[in-house]
């Protein structure tokens, strides 16, 4: 709301500022509708393309709303367009597609039958960006109505970061012993050294170590391991 | 810079809260159906042998090319609604077809090949009376337009106006027709009611008056209705008061009076009361009309004459005949007459028009639908065939809108449900329970538990698990039998007794009830009708109302749907009671309606029969009960007192609240009047009754929760300002409970006004105005909550809240304009919601309700961000991902209809307008079934790979431990 209230007082200093635009462009020599003009109606005239489709491709499912379906009007064979008995005022006009993408323009009419067009901004709705009239509406490519499914591959799974994290010690794990020497003593000695460096307690009985045994303890004891492990293979899926 | 971050904010919410349409999924839930309305005028393309083009020019202002040997369209342009886009006259010279619009406000040329504007001009103002191709020197130049006070012609290749002419004295004389044999001449008939016919003759080059004369005739009242051109230029007019036909030559100077025929002389009488109709035929528009034509006498007896040398000899009486026509190919000219064979088939049979004869072997058999209405109009399509004998198709409109297509010897080309063009109020019944499940529902049923004892229920379980299981056998038998049919062969013909609820309660059955008066029951998953009854006498504008009585859920008891029919300015009505599974009228006594019913209201209650009890309220306040046994009468003795309505007189801008009273009168409680002077009500609306609110309130970013306040009899009333000047027009809404009649809020919207759309659904208000200032569209949402305690959490009573809720508002501004506002609406309402919005392009946008929240900050906080809040944008985003139909737009939506599926995540959605088009969203995924795209491969591939490295891994390790022993 504030937020309105805001664009509120902007809109009123802009008023002035599109008074002041509304005099100039009187004084441009506008296409005049004046041996077009019914009475006090005027006509909006224009041409749609779509690069590279031919025209009767689209026109029969295409067609012009002027600000809402207000006033309604059709394309002619070669994407011209003429929306006839519009009054004087301001209108959105946009051309409707199912395949293609046309932006909407601002067409202003004043009661003399003077034209302009301009871009549309719906919040700042007195600026002023020129587009040309009779309007040269352009299509922006065909609709993107869909979304791009999530496909699975290669990259994407390696990329992913748990992947990374599991990958990258298990490199470190296989490779680093084969780099090393373990033979050599000395290389073992100064192992051993920077272990109890990160081990703080020596008299800490180490977790893996104890798990390690109580598991090769119950495989030795009994003979029917085997089957104990597939379960615990099976469960794990 | 602020703009971007914002825009960069609603982006990435939008990664987590979008739901759109796959590419694969085209198709594969939803449909679309299109259609073009009463057919006005149509035309055969006969400019060459193999056209297979159709025009039609319909009531809905629709012009469109169906393909006539399959009934789809070719194109179709949707003008605007409304008489501004009225289609007065269609005329077809080749591969143009001129269309007069608006009553005469424009004049189009169709390229009919492509479906593309030749050319459009503007008419001179007056109304519309007539138009007419004019040839000259058997080429067809010109079209003529005949207004009120003014004859133009245009060129036809360009449209340009080569002259227009005022006619005279046209504020006395009523011009209604025009008629050119192809000589240069161009006439323009008027008549001065019971006077005399003025005849103005124009020269084609220049418009100028060569001839003028008048001609007494006291007895006629209107050319158009009673007047046909026969011959080279004899004006023809028939007359039901004095029995006779009358002849006028147009040309000739000396024939100053009419001459009349008796039909006594033809030993001929029109029926009484009966207003006789003469149809002719000029088949080419710069050739005079044929001698031939038609007089009904009564409805359902036609006779073909011939005028020759001044004298009108009778060809060929027939009797009986319902419909007559005329049809061209080449040179020669047959007319069709169709005549009721026996109850349930017509004959249409082929005659020549210059004999009379009948056409050997040209029988078409049209079987009437029993549950239709009768044929009322014939469209002929004539071709010549090989051996130069005339051949022709036929397509059939009927009074419930169903255009039949048929091809010698009866067969049905194609058919199109035209009434479904123009829906006006449609529900979603569940379907029934096939005979296995119903049984199995039936075991937990609570008599049978009570009255068996342990060991039958046992066996009653055991049996029905067997019957399941025969079921399934049954199922997958058929699953391989049609395997090893070819494709072509099985066929997927959807039947009533074939359907039954699926698993997820995804199909349902789409009751849609027309404005012609036309029920129809469809299958939502595939679009077929599956049955449809046209309710007859229904009159032009009535106003209906569906309301399911009982559901599915009820077996044995069948459903139970009723229509309340309400003429509209009268408020008489009737019911309907009727099976909406089956479309099968119910044989259950309908309460009379003696007097215009003024409000509604489906109770909770429900009778022995499980029927929910509906109240009908007529305008003395007097309350009639459907169904009213007794039983029901005690149940609503005891409940009464608890039983609240309201009504709404928008003439007088009164809303008044009433309760029933034991004896079924009412007392009015309460009334608030809004004055007429200032404002005037627009539309009032409460929640929808099968609404469920999962969560009670808002978890706040601090942990604290802000309860909603969900009243559930809370009207949201929009009222718009008589004046309309742009800076003083404005748009209220009042939050009014309906059984206190307490205003609970009211806001005002200056400088807007409406159509106002709006949504009330929990504890918001979303509607939309035009903001009449800055020339756009704005949503405003209007939140209500009690706080952070619930004053009574476990009943809400209207009659006991001492705190006014906590208001919150927000407004926004709309990118577009909007044709229709609907929300979604899921089982149990744990899935977030979306608006449905019917844009006039004909896409349908799924805006999630994210975005209109009041609580949208200005300013990012940390409590904001952790409730998932997205900070405040004035200008509402509309992204084409959003569009639920994709490319299958539907032509001027007027109304969606939502409804819950068994599946929480699920919606299904129907949009209708001039189409039919029946989707589901999910609004927050599908989070309760597996996705479409589940990757099955990969997974059993990484199982499958896992069991075997184990396995693997297994043996090695056997090996090693062998070694390690052995050392």
């Amino acid at each position: 709301m504030q937020q309105m209230k805001r664009l509120l007082d902007i809109y009123v200093a802009l008023q002035a500022l599109f008074a002041l635009s509304w005099c100039f462009s009187d004084g441009e020599p506008g296409p005049v509708a004046g041996s077009q003009s019914n009475g006090d109606r005027f006509k909006i005239e224009g041409r749609a393309s779509v690069p590279g489709v031919k025209t009767q491709d689209w026109i029969s499912t295409a067609l012009i709303l002027v600000e809402g379906e207000e006033y309604v009007g059709f394309l002619k064979t070669d994407g011209s367009f003429a929306v006839n008995d519009v009054p004087s005022g301001s209108y959105v006009v946009e051309i409707v597609s199912p395949s293609f993408r046309f932006d909407p323009i601002r067409v202003d009419i004043t009661s003399k039958g003077k034209m302009r067009a301009r871009l549309v901004n719906y919040i700042k709705t007195s600026e002023v960006i020129r587009q040309p009239y009779p309007l040269q509406i352009r299509s922006s490519g065909p609709h993107t109505y869909f979304m791009k499914r999530e496909t699975w591959g290669w990259t994407d799974f390696l990329m992913n970061p748990m992947v990374m994290m599991m990958v990258l010690p298990l490199l470190i794990i296989v490779l680093l012993p084969k780099l090393v020497n373990t033979n050599d003593p000395e290389m073992r000695k100064e192992m051993e050294q920077s272990m109890n460096m990160l081990n703080p307690n020596p008299e800490l009985p180490d977790v893996s170590e104890f798990m390690t045994k109580l598991f090769s303890k119950g495989s030795s004891k009994s003979g029917g391991g085997n089957k104990g492990s597939r379960s615990v293979a099976l469960k794990r899926r | 810079m602020a703009w971007l971050v914002v825009r960069l904010a609603i982006s990435v919410s939008l990664l987590y809260t979008a739901s759109a349409v796959f590419e694969d999924q085209v198709g594969k839930f939803d449909w679309r159906q299109q259609f073009i309305g009463k057919v006005r005028f149509a035309l055969f393309d006969t400019h060459s042998q193999a056209s297979k083009k159709l025009l039609v020019a319909t009531d809905k202002n629709v012009f469109a090319s169906l393909n006539s040997r399959t009934g789809d369209l070719f194109w179709r342009h949707v003008d605007k609604t409304g008489p501004e886009g009225h289609i007065d006259a269609l005329l077809m010279y080749g591969q143009d077809a001129v269309v007069v619009v608006g009553n005469g406000r424009l004049l189009r040329s169709w390229e009919t090949t492509v479906g593309g504007l030749k050319w459009e001009t503007v008419l001179d103002t007056g109304s519309f009376q007539a138009a007419a191709l004019v040839g000259v020197q058997d080429l067809v130049k010109y079209v003529a337009v005949l207004k009120k006070s003014a004859i133009s012609l245009h060129d036809l290749s360009s449209g340009s106006q080569i002259w227009v002419e005022n006619l005279p004295d046209s504020d006395s004389v009523q011009y209604q027709t025009i008629y050119s044999g192809g000589n240069g001449l161009l006439f323009v008939l008027g008549v001065v009611p019971n006077s005399h016919i003025v005849i103005v003759e124009y020269k084609i080059e220049d418009g100028e008056i060569m001839n003028k004369k008048s001609v007494e005739a006291a007895w006629m009242s209107s050319l158009e209705s009673s007047c046909a051109v026969i011959s080279s230029g004899i004006l023809l007019c028939v007359d039901q008061i004095t029995q006779s036909l009358y002849t006028l030559s147009l040309q000739s100077a000396e024939q100053t009076e009419m001459r009349q025929i008796h039909l006594q002389t033809l030993d001929l009488e029109v029926a009484s009361g009966f207003r006789p109709v003469l149809t002719s035929t000029q088949p080419n528009p710069a050739q005079p009309p044929l001698s031939e034509f038609f007089l009904q006498l009564s409805p359902d007896h036609h006779i073909l004459l011939q005028f020759k040398d001044g004298l009108i000899a009778p060809l060929r009486d027939f009797s009986p005949s319902y419909l007559a026509a005329f049809a061209t190919s080449g040179e020669r000219t047959v007319a069709a007459v169709m005549s009721p064979k026996n109850d349930t088939a017509c004959s249409i049979n082929l005659f020549s028009a210059d004999t009379g004869r009948r056409h050997l072997d040209t029988t078409v058999i049209y079987h009437m639908d029993p549950n239709g209405g009768k044929p009322n109009r014939l469209y002929v399509h004539a071709f010549l065939k090989k051996d130069d004998s005339v051949g022709y198709r036929v397509m059939v409109q009927t009074e419930d809108l169903t255009l039949t297509f048929l091809q010698q010897p009866g067969r049905v080309v194609w058919m199109r449900e035209e009434a479904l063009a123009d829906v006006v109020t449609m529900e979603m019944v569940d379907l029934p329970f096939t005979g296995t499940q119903a049984e199995l529902e039936g075991e937990f049923g609570k008599k049978a538990a009570i009255q068996d004892g342990l060991l039958p229920m046992v066996l009653k379980r055991l049996s029905s698990q067997f019957i399941l299981l025969q079921a399934w056998l049954a199922h997958l038998w058929k699953l391989f039998y049609d395997a090893r049919q070819p494709r072509s062969s099985v066929k997927n013909e959807v039947t009533i007794d074939i359907l039954s609820r699926d698993e997820f309660n995804l199909q349902k059955m789409m009751l849609m009830v027309t404005a012609s008066g036309k029920l129809f029951g469809i299958d939502s998953k595939s679009g077929t009708i599956l049955w449809k009854q046209y309710l007859e006498n229904i009159q032009p504008n009535s106003v209906f109302k569906l309301i399911v009585q009982r559901t599915t859920a009820h077996f044995p008891h069948p459903p139970q749907c009723t229509l309340l029919i309400k003429h509209k300015d009268t408020g008489l009505g009737s019911l309907y009671v009727f099976n909406p599974i089956f479309g099968k009228k119910s044989q259950i006594s309908v309460p009379a309606l003696p007097r215009p019913v003024l409000q509604t209201l489906l109770l909770p209650v429900i009778d022995q029969d499980y029927a929910k009890v509906l109240l009908l309220i007529d305008d003395q306040y007097k309350v009639t009960a459907f169904p009213s046994t007794k039983n029901v009468l005690q149940q609503l003795q005891d409940t009464a007192s608890s039983i609240f309505f309201y009504l709404v007189d928008s003439s007088q801008g009164k809303l008044s609240g009433f309760r029933l009273r034991k004896d079924l009168s009412t007392e009015l409680i309460w009334e608030v009047v809004i004055p007429t002077e200032v404002q005037k009500i627009v539309a009032v609306k409460g929640k929808r009754a099968n609404e469920h609110v999962h969560s009670q309130g808002r978890v706040m970013g601090d942990r604290s929760v802000l309860y909603k306040y969900l009243n559930p009899n809370l009207l949201a009333v929009i009222t718009e300002s008589t004046d309309t000047h742009q800076e003083r027009s404005f748009v209220g809404i009042f939050l009014i409970d309906g059984v206190t009649g307490r205003i609970v809020h009211e806001a005002v919207q200056r400088k807007a006004r409406g159509p106002v759309h709006f949504v009330h659904s929990e504890n918001w208000v979303v509607y939309v105005y035009w903001n009449s200032k800055f020339r756009r569209n704005e949503f405003s949402v209007l939140e209500l909550f009690e706080g952070a305690e619930l004053y009574n959490s476990t009943v809400f009573s209207s009659l006991d809240r001492p705190h006014a809720p906590q208001v919150l508002q927000q407004s926004y501004i709309f990118p577009a304009p909007i044709n229709t506002l609907e929300a979604t609406l899921t089982e149990k309402g744990i899935t977030s919601r979306h608006l449905l919005v019917g844009l006039p392009s004909g896409n349908i946008l799924s805006l999630p309700k994210m975005f209109l929240d009041p609580r949208r900050p200005e300013l990012v906080s940390e409590q904001s961000r952790e409730e998932n809040l997205i900070p405040y944008a004035p200008e509402m985003p509309i992204r084409e991902e959003w569009f639920i139909n994709y490319n299958q737009t539907v032509s001027s939506v007027r109304g969606i209809y939502t409804a819950p599926s068994g599946l929480e995540s699920t919606c299904l959605v129907v949009a209708y307008g001039l189409d039919i088009y029946q989707t589901r969203v999910f609004p927050s995924k599908q989070f309760d079934v597996l996705k479409d795209d589940y990757d099955y491969i990969l997974i059993s591939s990484v199982l499958f790979g896992l069991f075997f490295a184990t396995m693997i891994s297994k043996r090695l390790a056997e090996v090693k431990l062998l070694n390690r022993a052995w050392r």
